[in-house]
């Protein structure tokens, strides 16, 4: 019961965002001193930070992998970065985010060539909008290149749902809490190659496909600013003038 | 399958079996294991079912008890779905709290039941904004060949069908029988070499890179899905695993759900 | 005007001619792609030079190392890799009629001790063993600087040359080691000068001109001192 809220006013999401269009995007490579590889994203009104250590000496050896470098992925929310505090520390839903955010990210990380190691990768959520693991993968991903870990591609990712029977790309929060579905997707952009995929909620087949084929170009286009992103961070580095 | 093939030579053992469009134990591509499914055994549980897929045992019990509701939800009852992946079930199960596959199993089974709305969680509303009842579903993993998630969710709905809501017990009144409204059934397949095998048993999980679970209700909607694996799926593959998610849950409804 | 290497990411395409398929590249459906982050070196074979990434040792490579336990009959080495390194005793009881017992090795190296070695091998296991040079000892009066081993071709230059251009001018002591560490001694100005210039050449490895640049600050720092000085005396 309670009011019906309205997502969809004049054709328009309450942000005043159309149906297929992304919230603003902001990437910053190498933020970190002491990471080996770090990125800063912002999606909207989420602010992540992906760090990656690694490859390192694996702890405790017992889990080493003889043949390959085991990948490591760590989801983590501040307690501020969301409106009612959380509580610190892994909950169901980080462990779960972490487990499909690493098999988001495994299938393009060339382990063979570092065995026994493990590669580190920890995301922290500083601000919090709906959308988090998505950007959490993004971040990732540079960070990893970053790294100079070795990968087949970057891996790309964003949420698409369901509000007011609409399908749409890329929920905020009020989108999310009062939709009808929520499916976040990771995929290479490269190979067309879906790596994570989760759908909650009701979706018709139909709308499933339309959803899908949204997150698929959406990701495209993330793609092309998380490489930019890489490529201008060596245009930076070199200070100006002459000594 | 009476013999055991050695770990390292597994993975291999099955690829090229499938390849010549064979499956270990014989089934066909699209053909479930043998699945039983036994109501109402465990007594001090209002509602329970234990569900054998081929060799693995799933133990589902569900049990009411009145609480607080949650604070966006004064009017609704509320579900807490958990999972143990108890030791005796695999010699790769330790005891300890929730492991990632232990959370990713009850929160998939979780989200089909949410998704569908199959509870009508409104009818569980003892005394709005104080008194709700809770439904505690317990999934216990006695006996892991694979495939736990699409017995676990099966067992979950046929305890919940059968569940008494234990109103003597608090001194209350009111309906009988837990209200549903809807059959959520999650079909799980794997790909194996670019072929899609539905009911993957453990020797074909542990080959398999991806497995995606699909989560649809009687009216043919989706109300889950969960790709997991550290793999990949192209869009196509990935179409074919919905199809079959669907086609497999309308049998599985008709044959076990249907009372 | 500063001009750029080409920059690419995991997953660029960069040709269609496999066989000239090299380090930092994979070869997928006929064509080669880039594997790291990192510039295009197109000379015979094509590479992709990593700006960054962890040293993993080979066979002949120099090092330095610092020891970091002493496990009887091996010293276990820190070499800036994600695999450790181990030297065996024999390598410091080389000709010579004693035996190093167990309980004193950390006489000859001791924890925390910098060692000049070669990578004698590493096994598929990923065990290194390493063998000291001649001179192996690191010590005195010197600074240790660290980089990332995939600056260290920049430092050295095209036949040495950067490398030989920086103990000229800078007029120090300078080794550079295969895994990014280097040893440096003269005097505290000099050897400040040399860092300076070090972490210059580690920022910038990835531009062109770089030589000549380095050269011009050597020259204008060594310009800007000598004007210094002679105002100094002028006070004077």
């Amino acid at each position: 019961m309670g009011e019906e809220i309205k997502l969809i006013k004049d054709g328009k999401r309450l942000d005043g965002r159309g149906f297929e269009e992304l919230r603003p995007i902001k990437i910053e490579v190498g933020i970190l001193k002491r990471a080996d590889g770090s990125c800063y994203f912002e999606l909207g009104n989420n602010k992540v930070i992906a760090a990656v250590y690694g490859p390192r000496e694996m702890h405790p050896r017992h889990f080493q992998d003889a043949k390959m470098a085991v990948v490591k992925y760590r989801y983590n929310m501040a307690p501020f970065s969301v409106d009612d505090r959380k509580r610190p520390g892994p909950d169901r839903r980080s462990v779960e985010i972490s487990k499909v955010s690493r098999e988001a990210l495994d299938p393009v990380i060339i382990k063979e060539y570092y065995p026994k190691t493990a590669i580190d990768v920890y995301v922290e959520v500083l601000q919090s909008d709906a959308g988090t693991r998505t950007a959490g993968i993004n971040a990732a991903s540079v960070a990893l290149a970053a790294a100079g870990i070795p990968m087949r591609d970057l891996v790309s990712s964003i949420a698409v749902g369901k509000i007011d029977g609409e399908v749409v790309l890329d929920l905020s929060a009020a989108e999310d809490n009062y939709g009808e579905a929520d499916m976040p997707v990771a995929m290479v952009a490269r190979t067309n190659t879906i790596t994570m995929l989760q759908m909650d909620g009701q979706f018709s087949k139909e709308e499933f496909e339309r959803g899908l084929k949204l997150a698929t170009s959406a990701c495209r286009k993330i793609y092309e600013l998380q490489r930019t992103a890489l490529v201008e961070k060596y245009s930076e580095s070199v200070g100006e003038g002459e000594a | 399958m009476g013999f055991e093939i050695m770990e390292d030579i597994r993975k291999d053992y099955v690829y090229d079996l499938i390849g010549s469009g064979k499956r270990v134990d014989g089934r066909g591509f699209r053909e479930y294991r043998e699945i039983s499914v036994e109501r109402d055994l465990i007594k001090n549980a209002e509602g329970s079912a234990l569900v054998k897929i081929g060799d693995t045992v799933v133990l589902v019990g569900v049990k009411l008890e009145p609480g607080e509701p949650f604070p966006d939800a004064p009017n609704q009852g509320v579900i807490m779905t958990n999972a143990e992946l108890v030791p005796m079930a695999s010699p790769d199960f330790e005891p300890g709290p929730p492991d990632e596959n232990s959370v990713e199993l009850a929160r998939i089974v979780d989200r089909g039941i949410r998704g569908s709305e199959a509870i009508d969680l409104e009818k569980l509303c003892i005394e709005a904004g104080e008194k709700v009842w809770m439904v505690f579903i317990d999934i216990h993993v006695l006996d892991n060949d694979g495939n736990l998630v699409d017995a676990a969710a099966l067992g979950a709905i046929a305890s919940l069908l059968n569940t008494r809501i234990p109103n003597e017990k608090y001194g209350l009144t009111g309906e009988d029988i837990l209200p549903m409204r809807g059959t959520p059934v999650a079909v799980t397949t794997v790909e194996i070499g670019g072929n899609i095998l539905v009911d993957p048993n453990l020797y074909e999980e542990n080959a398999a890179a991806s497995k995606l679970t699909v989560i649809s209700n009687a009216a043919g909607a989706l109300n889950g899905m969960q790709k997991s694996g550290s793999g990949g799926l192209k869009v196509e593959e990935i179409a074919e695993m919905v199809d079959i998610g669907l086609e497999k849950a309308k049998e599985i409804r008709e044959k076990y759900l249907v009372t | 005007m500063r001009s750029m290497y080409k920059v690419v990411v995991p997953g660029d395409f960069i040709t269609e001619e496999v066989n000239r398929a090299g380090e930092g590249t994979y070869v997928a459906d006929g064509r080669v792609y880039a594997m790291k982050y990192g510039i295009i070196d197109d000379k015979e074979e094509i590479k992709v030079v990593a700006l960054s990434g962890k040293y993993v040792p080979s066979r002949g490579d120099i090092v330095i190392g610092k020891i970091i336990e002493i496990s009887y009959p091996y010293w276990i080495i820190d070499i800036g890799s994600p695999y450790e390194a181990r030297l065996h005793l024999s390598e410091l009881a080389k000709g010579e009629e004693k035996r190093i017992e167990f309980g004193s090795m950390n006489k000859y190296l001791d924890l925390g001790d910098l060692v000049v070695a070669k990578v004698l091998n590493v096994d598929s296991m990923m065990r290194v063993d390493l063998a000291l040079k001649e001179e192996f000892k690191i010590g005195g009066r010197g600074r240790l600087l660290e980089i990332s081993h995939t600056k260290v071709p920049r430092v050295i230059g095209r036949s040495g040359s950067m490398i030989k251009m920086l103990k000229e001018k800078c007029n120090c002591f300078i080794f550079i080691a295969k895994n990014g560490r280097i040893w440096i001694k003269g005097s505290e100005d000099e050897m400040n000068l040399a860092s300076q210039v070090v972490l210059m050449i580690a920022n910038e490895a990835h531009t062109s001109g770089l030589t000549d640049r380095v050269a011009n600050f050597l020259d204008s720092f060594k310009r800007k001192k000598e004007e210094d000085k002679g105002k100094e005396w002028e006070k004077k």
